[in-house]
């Protein structure tokens, strides 16, 4: 029964994540944490197998695009797998209630980040991948490698701290800071993040935080969902998905506050 | 001068990242099925594999990236992905742990 629960969690963390562009981690981990039972620690383990599996499975896409700048990816690879290692290592020390709050707190700021950009994730993303196939990336010359370094060892640290994929810090600064054109700097980083991930789910998975009767479930619903979620993007208006999806952060972000104030009460 | 399109690359980078995704996808979706019909640790047996498959596959990605790059004697990011390389394994010495 548990199981058939995680495949549908995982199902719409998928559709949602591909409709809005902002990843099912962000709602995976609260929500097995809080009601599935497992320990915040194994909730982000979990996640993570989770996000690998969507990011794995769009940079195919991406790539058969040639919208992927690989040797950019790879570079900055250095320091979100660097960062996502040091900090799941270091979450072996952290005690629940930290990580609960800090995620409360992950979740409050990002509602607030998207209400204050009302509703607008992704920016010109929907119009650039329409055209994508029929029109060749601009050429471009990378620029500031240490910021976009420095901008991706907090992602990373984000990444194995939370279990999420840190696009939202990486994509506005390759495009802003960096010179690079959007539709590259969304699929770089969608790119990246398989890595990143996966450099924190190791040590998780040594640690002995990622459930596999957990993960396989979840991850399997995250692969369909975010499937039926690319087919449906261009039918959706995406905005109306986005306010629910802030609700819904809200309320999770209140649910671990409470659950963090009753512990102490 | 970053160049986004060499479609040969970019192929055999979609092929390790796809063949991954739906392998893990079919080995995972196995173990649920046999969670259902077959009774004792097989299904779990299954689904780990499918676990640790899906966190192979990135790692496998660079390994390809990172042999296609010497090959190309593109010595630069050859190097800067062996260095991921060594990042992500690095991750699996530190893991051991009891906590």
């Amino acid at each position: 029964m548990v199981t058939v629960l995680l495949m549908i969690l995982g199902f719409f963390a998928g559709v949602l994540g591909a409709l809005t562009g902002i990843g099912g981690g962000v709602l995976l981990t609260p929500v097995l944490a809080l009601y599935f039972g497992i320990s915040i620690r194994q909730a982000i383990g979990a996640s993570l197998v989770a996000v690998i599996t969507t990011s794995t499975a769009s940079s195919f896409v991406n790539l058969q695009r040639h919208t992927t700048d690989i040797r950019l990816g790879m570079t900055l690879e250095l320091a979100t797998a660097f960062g996502a290692g040091v900090t799941a290592y270091l979450v072996g020390y952290f005690n629940r209630n930290a990580l609960e709050g800090l995620f409360a707190a992950f979740l409050l700021y990002s509602g607030i980040t998207i209400l204050s950009k009302r509703g607008k994730v992704k920016p010109l993303e929907d119009e650039s991948a329409l055209i994508v196939d029929q029109t060749a990336v601009p050429p471009y010359e990378v620029q500031r490698y240490p910021l976009g370094l420095a901008a991706s060892l907090v992602a990373g640290a984000l990444s194995g701290l939370l279990g999420i994929g840190g696009g939202p810090i990486k994509v506005p600064v390759m495009y802003i800071f960096m010179n690079v054109p959007l539709m590259v700097a969304t699929a770089t980083s969608n790119f990246m993040i398989g890595v990143t991930a996966a450099a924190s789910a190791i040590v998780y998975y040594r640690r002995g935080d990622i459930l596999v009767d957990y993960a396989a479930p979840l991850a399997v619903g995250v692969f369909l969902g975010s499937l039926l979620g690319a087919r449906l993007a261009p039918r959706v208006h995406s905005k109306v998905v986005v306010y629910l999806l802030v609700g819904v952060m809200f309320y999770l972000a209140g649910h671990l506050i409470f659950h963090l104030l009753r512990g102490w009460l | 001068m970053s160049q986004v399109r060499e479609p040969a690359f970019d192929r055999a980078v979609a092929w390790v990242l796809g063949t991954g995704a739906v392998a893990c996808f079919l080995i995972m979706l196995a173990g649920l099925l046999a969670g259902l019909f077959v009774s004792g640790p097989v299904s779990l047996r299954i689904e780990r594999v499918g676990v640790l498959l899906m966190l192979a596959t990135p790692v496998v990605r660079v390994v390809v990236a990172c042999f296609l790059f010497f090959r190309e004697k593109d010595w630069k990011y050859g190097w800067i992905s062996l260095g991921v390389l060594v990042i992500l394994m690095l991750g699996s010495v530190f893991g051991i742990g009891e906590h």
